[in-house]
């Protein structure tokens, strides 16, 4: 296997790897800008540079040529060379800043030249503490700076689109967004304006960068030049939580990081994977933090002389159990739902299914033409394939709401899945029954029930989606509910200040805890009423029944979709579209 | 080394009266080269010949024309391109203008049999923009030399097909770069593109492509003409042929010149510019285009305009544009003159360019105002330092050394400007 020599260690490769990429791959530390692994290489920041060498090859032996000790000779290029750009080629001698002098200081003076029209505005900057020059700079960079003259002046606060913000002052001219716009959402809005030192992004003249994917510029903005008009100013990187899910607001399922603050969703970033979307996410899924914020359902509601009233848990639970002693199992209209989780559908299934209820229906939400054959699809839940996969029943909207005005149904549950806001079923089907609807937000469905069981949402517990493609992905809970606690869930992810804050601590708030839990573990408190006991402690126990009892779900646990970066259910995609 | 000028006749631009005129040239054994080329060579010996005559490009690089061609790939039935270089952005440099008015036809004539040489589909003659009037005369010329037949569809019975068209700047001095003309003429930005691929590999719209100067191009019907071996006689030996010496400055009479390589500055500036203007001393000569570094007037014997020679000397060739100044010239001002150019025409593409060649006017400035301390002109090295070698194209380099060399060469000029100032070390 052809080898590459990198500060003295001898490491293998397979095929034609760049330098840079095989260096970040192995775990080696080093500085970059412009370089990204899903774009062009433009070799524009000037930043990645490495001595190289090519050994001696004597063409009339075909092998190395050796000096008086044995060693390989090695003939080294004359310049310093771009690691981003170099192939690497079999018995390459690569020198970085850990081993050349040379190198070290050509890293060092490349972030002064960087930093000599950098504002240097790292306090009121949204990037500090996540930006790549910033953390290049004390690393690598010099120790200071000999510039004494002014600064190039450039624009600041340019509104470049509806959701993008331009500080040109920041800018290092890296080029990422323009060629983001050039190759990844082929819009083409974005290009470099101006000449030298006075160069930056610009959309032309009369246009805006409107592009459904704008924010990816932000977050492979290595400074703070771009930013999102949502988030500027919102919260630094230090006060936040980071944890894994998945974007629910698609069925293309984008793997993202959700950045949570006091129990507040901040932002929303796409997480890495090859496999589903790349680096990359559509804007409207980070829109998503105001329904997770904002207009939740906090405490069971219900419906008293036509107003809909906040009631107790326990009141909630004995209103339920009531009304399934009153009506027969065949009776009963079980909805499912493609915007839930595999694990809710499973247990709200298999809860009423116990009971002798008729298996649950479901009707997927597809907009014909609203994909883009990118990274948005038709489907608008992230879990249609799952409802398939777990044999609920498949209807049209129409069929839906013919069997929800059967005369012989009287007690409609639905998951959450907001029926009548997205025109599926109108309010009046469910007049004359009793309909329990269990979701997270207020909506029109909602508003249509008797009694309102409010649920955790994505970030609220961790939970599996099967995305169009057929892949299940699964969230991991970001963010506390009444009955949740970051301390003792050890999956949640731990902030600095939920390490070493205190309760007394201005910075830590207990606000913003929704009362509400998951659908499967009212469920569960709903069969212990009724001498049941499905015996389910986290959302684990149900994925391993799932696993066991459907061999669909054969092999998947959460280790391995964790592992695996998702575990593919159907291999086929056609396959996937016919389940 | 001598070379024998005073009974030089001009080749490129000979003095004949309407040249430029295609029944003028055509009366002067005008395009027979092309006929005899197309009749009776094939590419291959074209290649060779030139290869053996040795023209070193007239753009600045100096490298071998025909070895450049015979980098190109086996034809395989796709596009190739010849991208002749007419940018002539360089300050100082003023002679491929003379080649459009006085003589575009052998110009055309000379970029036809590169094309025949390496089975070229189209040459693309990229001229700046401000050369609005010699855009025009060089359509001019191309249209004369369709309507005739030596461009377009088999060209003069041969079968042979080539197209010329004229592409117009838009004022940038990158866009003389090779690879930023190329990306120029394909409509976009003109930053200058990674190597590899080469352009003889991935040109113009990914194709093989050749980027030739328009000069350099023009000497192609003079090797066929009149052989290689006649071609390698005529001025300095490791460096032949005729140049377009574009002389200015403070001289007496100022203008192009064409003579062979080799000539000695001394006798360019006193006997075929007539002298300094007033009679002074020469102080500083840029040889070849503001980036070449300049030589001191006072060391100025014994060197000719030739790689070898003025390399010895320390200074390259360039493209000929020759800068020559007298006593009375402020260095300071001169650098701080340059340094702004290269600030101004930095595309922005590569940190050390384009930060650093802002930062080293700005530099400048604080000296020219005396501002300056002695501590700056070590920055101003040190800078220089950081930006030779460090980006895509040479415009680093072009910025930096001016700098390098004038603060060297020229120091006390500098000295005389700086506060002298002292820092204790406690």
């Amino acid at each position: 296997m052809p080898e590459i020599f990198i500060d003295n260690v001898r490491y293998e490769f397979e095929g034609k790897p760049l330098v840079l990429q095989f260096m970040l791959d192995q775990g080696l530390d080093h500085p970059f800008f412009c370089y990204h692994p899903s774009l062009s290489i433009p070799a524009n920041c000037r930043q990645c540079y490495v001595e190289a060498g090519t050994p001696v090859m004597n063409r009339e032996t075909n092998e190395w040529e050796l000096d008086e000790k044995g060693e390989r000779v090695i003939r080294f290029f004359p310049k310093l060379m771009t690691s981003c750009s170099l192939e690497a080629s079999d018995g390459m001698v690569i020198k970085t800043q850990r081993t050349s002098e040379l190198v070290e200081r050509a890293q060092k003076d490349t972030l002064e030249f960087i930093l000599v029209n950098h504002p240097l505005d790292c306090p009121i900057c949204d990037q500090a503490g996540e930006c790549p020059l910033q953390i290049q700079t004390y690393k690598y960079g010099p120790e200071g700076s000999r510039f004494e003259h002014k600064k190039v002046h450039k624009p600041k606060r340019i509104k470049l689109g509806p959701k993008v913000i331009l500080d040109a002052e920041r800018c290092i001219n890296c080029t990422r967004c323009v060629r983001f716009t050039e190759e990844i959402s082929k819009t083409e809005q974005l290009t470099i304006i101006s000449r030298g030192d006075k160069n930056y992004p610009a959309v032309a003249p009369g246009t805006e960068f409107d592009d459904p994917y704008s924010l990816n510029t932000v977050d492979i903005c290595p400074v703070g030049a771009l930013t999102s008009s949502d988030f500027r100013f919102k919260a630094r990187v230090w006060e936040m939580n980071q944890t894994p899910g998945v974007d629910v607001t698609n069925g293309k399922g984008c793997n993202i990081d959700v950045w949570t603050r006091d129990n507040l969703v901040m932002r929303i970033t796409p997480r890495f994977n090859p496999a589903v979307n790349d680096h990359w996410m559509p804007d409207f899924g980070r829109d998503d933090i105001t329904r997770l914020n904002e207009n939740r359902i906090s405490k069971p509601q219900v419906k008293l002389d036509g107003d809909s009233i906040k009631s107790s848990w326990s009141n909630a639970e004995m209103s339920m159990a009531e009304k399934l002693q009153e009506v027969k199992p065949e009776e009963i209209l079980v909805i499912g739902s493609a915007f839930s989780s595999v694990e809710d559908n499973f247990v709200l299934n298999k809860h009423f299914s116990a009971l002798g209820a008729k298996e649950a229906v479901f009707s997927p939400f597809i907009k014909e033409g609203s994909g883009d054959g990118f990274l948005i699809e038709d489907d608008q839940y992230p879990n249609t394939n799952g409802c398939r996969l777990l044999g609920l029943k498949e209807l049209s909207p129409s069929e839906l709401e013919a069997s929800i005005k059967e005369s012989g149904v009287k007690l409609v549950i639905s998951l959450e899945d907001d029926l009548v806001g997205r025109g599926a079923v109108s309010a009046a089907a469910f007049e004359g029954k009793f309909f329990v609807y269990m979701g997270s937000n207020h909506n029109e469905t909602s508003a249509a029930a008797d009694l309102v069981i409010p649920i955790s949402n994505s970030v609220e517990q961790s939970c599996s989606f099967v995305n169009t493609g057929g892949r299940i992905q699964r969230t991991v809970a970001a963010k506390e509910t009444m009955y949740t606690n970051r301390k003792l869930n050890l999956e949640m992810s731990m902030g600095r200040l939920d390490r070493y804050g205190t309760k007394f601590d201005n910075w830590v708030s207990d606000r913003n805890r929704i009362d509400c839990m998951p659908a499967w573990e009212f469920l569960e408190r709903l069969a212990t009423l009724s001498d049941q006991q499905f015996g389910y402690q986290t959302t684990r126990d149900i994925i391993a029944e799932i696993a066991s009892v459907n061999e669909k779900f054969s092999g998947v646990n959460y280790d391995r979709i964790d592992d695996e970066l998702g575990v593919p259910l159907i291999s086929n995609e056609q396959e996937a579209k016919s389940v | 080394m001598a070379v024998d000028w005073r009974n030089f006749e001009p080749l490129l631009i000979p003095k004949i009266p309407n040249l430029h005129k295609i029944e003028v040239f055509e009366k002067h054994d005008g395009y027979k080269q092309l006929a005899k080329v197309l009749k009776e060579y094939t590419p291959e010996k074209v290649v060779d010949e030139v290869k053996a005559a040795n023209i070193r490009g007239r753009g600045g690089a100096g490298f071998n024309a025909g070895l450049k061609w015979s980098f190109m790939p086996k034809p395989d039935g796709k596009p190739r391109y010849i991208a002749a270089n007419g940018d002539e952005s360089e300050p100082g440099t003023f002679k491929d203008r003379q080649i459009f008015e006085y003589n575009p036809h052998l110009f055309i004539e000379g970029a036809t049999i590169a094309g025949f040489a390496m089975h070229i589909d189209a040459v693309y003659v990229y001229i700046r923009g401000e050369y609005k009037a010699w855009i025009d005369m060089m359509q001019k010329a191309i249209d004369d030399a369709y309507a005739k037949g030596y461009l377009g569809k088999n060209i003069m019975g041969s079968g042979y097909d080539m197209d010329m068209y004229v592409h117009s700047g838009a004022g940038a001095y990158i866009c003389g770069e090779e690879s930023s003309l190329m990306e120029s003429l394909e409509g976009k930005r003109g930053y200058p593109r990674v190597k590899p691929p080469f352009p003889a590999q991935k040109g113009l719209w990914g194709r093989p492509t050749t980027i030739n100067n328009i000069e350099t191009l023009a000497n192609v019907p003079l090797v066929i003409k009149n052989g290689a071996d006649w071609y390698k006689a005529i001025g300095a030996e490791s460096h032949p042929g005729p140049v377009l010496y574009g002389i200015s400055g403070h001289v007496n009479k100022p203008g192009v010149y064409e003579y062979p390589t080799g000539m000695s500055i001394n006798d360019l500036i006193y006997e075929v510019c007539g002298g300094m203007r007033g009679g002074k001393k020469v102080k500083a000569v840029i040889p070849g285009g503001s980036s070449t570094p300049p030589l001191r007037g006072d060391a100025l014997e014994g060197v000719c305009m030739d790689a070898d020679s003025l390399r010895t000397a320390g200074s390259m060739m360039g493209t000929a544009g020759m800068i020559i100044m007298d006593e009375d010239t402020d260095m300071v001002d001169v650098l701080w003159r340059i340094s702004h150019f290269y600030h101004h025409e930095s595309c922005g593409q590569c940190t050390p360019c384009r930060d650093g060649t802002g930062f080293l006017e700005k530099t400048l400035i604080k000296i020219r105002d005396g501002h300056g301390e002695m501590r700056d002109l070590d920055l101003l090295l040190d800078l220089c330092t950081q930006m030779e070698g460090r980006t895509i194209c040479a415009l680093a380099d072009a910025a930096a050394w001016p700098v390098r060399y004038t603060v060297t060469r020229f120091r006390e000029d500098f000295e005389k400007r700086v506060k002298n100032t002292v820092y204790a070390l406690a």
